[in-house]
């Protein structure tokens, strides 16, 4: 096509358009979310035992964990949806919040006490059900921050899936935490990191497909 | 770049003004030329400016007036840049025709500096393969009895050089 006819009708296409707002698209995730978590509310999936969990400081240590690690992953992922935002410095930063995070959670779960001791504690055929279920779980915030990239402009297709499946999982994982009887730190590092991990795999892989320009 | 005076063009375009819109597409479909002429073959670089043009126009609506216009145009040119090394690796078995071939002007010295330096990284058999058959325009069994390879060493050389080409220019993308 010629360089004027390229002008000519895009000129002509011209329509007067609204521009991205990042704190449009926080709401949007925070709806979402927050439907998401009254949904399972709403249909009795909340745990019985919650109240009496609620005096153990490993429940409050999830939920603070899981939804800081959500807000900030789900900002950036948000804010890497403009192309001249590059998130790789955030992710080193992100990467350190976890690990901190993870670190409180081992202080506050004492010592594992041997192999059959963690075996015990780690009680895999309800671990795997656990990640499973957080899979599940983050699949509505998972949609709504791809549908947002997709109308964003991403330049990073390695790091903002990342992002967007780190976001979706912790988020996952916090609604989860309302319906799990276990309050075991170990066990919730290694089977909610797993699902958090599966998450983040998918959303490596099958994201850069859709979210590309 | 003009900064300052693209960003208002750009402000009036989301509004809807048309003048200023053709306005900055063609000041800035002549930046992307120089743009893409440093970085691609002659023959790809107009396409690539079009190409980015399009992009600039359906996604117009993530550009944020109170940030400056420059780095937020230099991030599309740079992201259609990396797409158009990734089809190239995607293309790697195609011989190259006539219409590719380097003109001797300015314009391709340019080119093919850029392009040099980029390939100065790679390893030489790797860079060499690429220079006969894909700069030169070669067979790859030309190419093979040139740098005493087998054929299918030869194919394996230039896929593997411009899928690492790729992720070169990805990287030195992301740090500029």
């Amino acid at each position: 096509m010629r360089y004027d006819t390229l002008i000519d009708r895009l000129t002509e296409d011209l329509r007067p358009v609204r521009h991205r707002r990042f704190w449009v698209d926080m709401v949007i995730m925070a709806l979402i979310s927050a439907v998401e978590l009254g949904l399972l509310f709403a249909v009795g999936i909340a745990h019985l035992s919650m109240h009496r969990m609620a005096t153990q400081p490993t429940l409050w240590w999830r939920l603070a964990s899981l939804g800081l690690i959500s807000l900030v992953s789900g900002a950036l992922a948000i804010r890497s949806f403009d192309p001249a935002y590059s998130p790789r410095g955030a992710l080193r930063w992100l990467a350190l919040i976890v690990a901190i995070c993870v670190a409180f959670g081992l202080l506050m779960g004492g010592a594992p006490g041997g192999l059959a001791g963690i075996a015990r504690r780690l009680d895999w055929t309800s671990g795997v059900q656990c990640a499973y279920k957080i899979v599940l779980l983050s699949v509505p915030p998972l949609i709504g921050l791809a549908l947002l990239g997709r109308r964003g402009a991403p330049t990073d297709l390695r790091r903002t899936p990342l992002l967007i499946g780190l976001a979706a999982a912790a988020w996952g994982a916090f609604a989860f935490v309302f319906a799990c009887p276990f309050n075991d730190p170990l066990y919730i590092i290694v089977w909610y990191g797993a699902g958090c991990a599966l998450v983040m795999a998918l959303a490596r892989f099958i994201l850069p497909r859709f979210a590309r320009w | 770049m003009a900064d300052e005076h693209w960003r208002s063009l750009m402000m009036a375009a989301q509004a809807g003004e048309t003048s200023a819109y053709r306005r900055l597409l063609v000041e800035v479909g002549s930046w992307l030329n120089a743009y893409y002429s440093r970085r691609l073959p002659p023959g790809m670089a107009d396409d690539a400016a079009q190409e980015a043009l399009l992009t600039l126009h359906a996604k117009r609506h993530t550009y944020d007036p109170s940030k400056p216009f420059g780095p937020w145009l230099a991030a599309i040119a740079r992201y259609k840049w990396i797409d158009r090394l990734r089809a190239m690796k995607g293309a790697a078995m195609e011989e190259l025709s006539d219409a590719l071939a380097v003109r001797d002007c300015a314009e391709a010295a340019q080119s093919a500096r850029s392009l040099e330096a980029l390939l100065s990284r790679l390893k030489p058999a790797q860079a060499n393969a690429i220079r006969l058959v894909k700069l030169e325009g070669l067979s790859i069994r030309e190419a093979a009895d040139k740098l005493g390879q087998t054929v299918s060493l030869v194919k394996v050389n230039i896929h593997r050089g411009l899928k690492q080409l790729s992720e070169l220019a990805q990287e030195e993308g992301h740090e500029i």
